[in-house]
């Protein structure tokens, strides 16, 4: 193997398109799963009457599409801050062949 | 545009580190697994399109309606309170993945995964609008000329028709279908039910159009995690490398061993028909969805050279080795009872589901009330839910106290399916019987079908004695 070859077990530099469905794509099955325990358990027209006033008029089929989008935002937030913490660790500690 | 007399020398360029998919032609097959598999395709996804039509006692027959909050399942309703099912349900089929995982490779990505399955209708349009692999490969290459407009155009509109259907059939298992179908041929449907065929039909579109095997390589967790649950008793797709190699070409009828070479020809049809594009050969790969075409393709070949099928096949690794393979081992006992364990609770748990629940809470602002001198009374609020798919009335009667008495609801108390009823109550007791603390019991018992019934405990307070 020539040096400074990406050897298989050296982390890879990606794409940005990829980083992009590294984030898109794990919080959107987290919040599938986090939109079907939570409002098996909470009835979005209860969260409404309960909260501010912002969420006066918003029905149950809304509820469950802001639930499911809040989840999805909380995902693609913090698999964003895991693939830039990878992104930008020590280029030592990701060994040769990267940048 | 740079002059002719400038030669551009390419700088060296670092090798690239993320190369792009390259697009996958996979060539059409017949044979055993790839019938299994059509039958797979056709029975799945004529229960997903069709079950959404039948209707059952006057509902829905499998509808989980998200706006009125209940599940109807052919005869059960569940309400939010039946969440344990739910739980149970889940946690069953992770159970099952692990198992036939461990039993039999990846079943789940080569016949039953919807990924592959719309994957594989997609791939069947696509045959019947530009033709076979080779033909698609020649199109594509080709300059745009009307046939190829023409066969594309073909093409995509099926496909975008389908998924279209697809996404309204999803959105139809979480809204009435027939009420979703009404909306859209009077172009009255609300906006969230657009949204979400459009999402879902966009889905199927990217999914079984345009990323098809991506999804499995790149996109799939169980494909990453699937090797945990493999064993060497585990059945996988497999060359056999002792038999096929060394590989070559060769004319037909000639004994392979005689002339140096293993029964493996080179033809590389194994690799033309992978939906995942991968070569068999070189072992088991995370991209092998184990889907059975490989072994399709070769056995049609080793038949027309003359030589035994299974050069790929079904094996486990132990077999592959000469040695024995376990089908019952730790492994299978510990998923299987789980998986027993789990289905046994959410049967027993189904069959003995009593329609009704009754919460009782004392009166919290005095703990007891003297009437006329002679009586006690004690005041408590009831809460009533009717988790049957019809109206019930219910009969309440107290128990566990001598001279103990109902006052309060006089008549049965009537409640709508599915809905939760307020009701206070009060009882009474002679002073005599009623001094300190009582353990009683409030019994309530559906008029018109005594099974239904529920005992619920509580305290009936008189003054210190």
């Amino acid at each position: 193997m020539t040096p400074g070859a990406p050897s298989s077990h050296e982390p890879q530099r990606r794409s940005n398109a990829l980083d992009i469905a590294l984030v898109v794509w794990p919080s959107f099955l987290a919040a599938c799963v986090a939109s079907l325990l939570f409002f098996a358990v909470v009835d979005p027209e209860l969260l409404r009457d309960a909260g501010p006033r912002l969420l006066a008029g918003i029905d149950r089929e809304a509820g469950y599409a802001l639930g499911f989008f809040f989840f999805w935002g909380i995902g693609a937030l913090a698999s964003t801050l895991s693939v830039y913490l990878i992104r930008t660790d020590r280029p030592a500690r990701r060994g040769r062949g990267t940048s | 545009m740079s002059p002719p007399h400038l030669k551009l020398v390419p700088t060296p360029e670092p090798a690239p580190f993320y190369a792009a998919a390259e697009k996958i032609y996979p060539r059409e097959i017949s044979g055993r697994f790839t019938r299994l598999r059509e039958i797979a395709v056709i029975v799945l996804l004529g229960l997903f399109y069709g079950v959404a039509w039948l209707q059952w006692d006057g509902h829905q027959a499998l509808l989980f309606d998200l706006p009125a909050r209940k599940f109807h399942i052919f005869a059960l309703t569940l309400w939010p309170q039946d969440f344990l099912y739910l739980t149970l349900l889940l946690i069953i089929a992770a159970l099952s993945l692990f198992f036939f995982t461990a039993l039999a490779g990846r079943l789940w990505c080569g016949y039953a995964c919807p990924q592959t399955v719309w994957t594989e209708l997609f791939v069947w349009i696509e045959q019947w609008t530009e033709g076979k692999r080779s033909r698609r490969m020649k199109l594509d290459r080709g300059p745009w000329t009307a046939e190829k407009v023409l066969r594309k155009t073909a093409k995509q509109i099926l496909w975008v028709a389908l998924a279209a259907w697809t996404g309204f059939t999803f959105v139809g298992y979480f809204t009435p279908i027939r009420t979703l179908g009404t909306g859209i041929a009077t172009l009255s449907l609300g906006a969230w039910s657009t949204f979400w065929i459009f999402l879902y039909g966009l889905a199927t579109y990217g999914n079984a159009g345009f990323l098809r095997e991506q999804v499995c390589k790149y996109m799939c967790p169980y494909a990453r995690f699937q090797s945990a649950m493999f064993d060497k008793d585990t059945l996988i797709i497999s060359y056999d490398e002792a038999r096929g190699e060394p590989r070559g070409p060769r004319r037909r009828g000639t004994a392979a061993r005689t002339s140096g070479l293993g029964d493996c020809i080179d033809c590389t049809l194994c690799v033309q028909v992978c939906p995942t594009g991968i070569d068999i050969r070189h072992g088991l790969q995370y991209d092998c969805i184990a889907c059975g075409a490989c072994i399709d393709a070769c056995d049609e070949v080793m038949d027309k050279m003359g030589s035994p099928r299974g050069l790929i096949r079904y094996t486990t690794e132990h077999a592959l080795h000469a040695k024995a393979t376990h089908v019952v081992r730790p492994r299978m006992m510990v998923y299987a009872s789980l998986l027993l364990l789990a289905g046994g609770a959410l049967m027993y748990s189904l069959f003995t589901r009593m329609p009704l629940i009754l919460d009782v809470i004392r009166d919290r602002n005095a703990l007891y009330r003297e009437v006329h001198g002679e009586r006690i009374e004690n005041a408590y609020s009831l809460k009533v839910i009717n988790l049957d798919d019809k109206p019930h009335a219910y009969r309440l009667a107290v128990s566990g106290m001598p001279g103990l008495e109902l006052t309060a609801p006089a008549e049965p108390i009537t409640v709508a399916s599915g809905s939760v009823s307020d009701i206070p109550a009060r009882l009474q007791a002679p002073v005599a019987a009623a001094g300190g603390v009582h353990r009683i019991v409030l019994t309530l018992t559906a008029l018109d079908a005594p099974r239904i019934e529920v005992h619920e405990k509580t305290r009936f307070i008189g003054p210190a004695t």
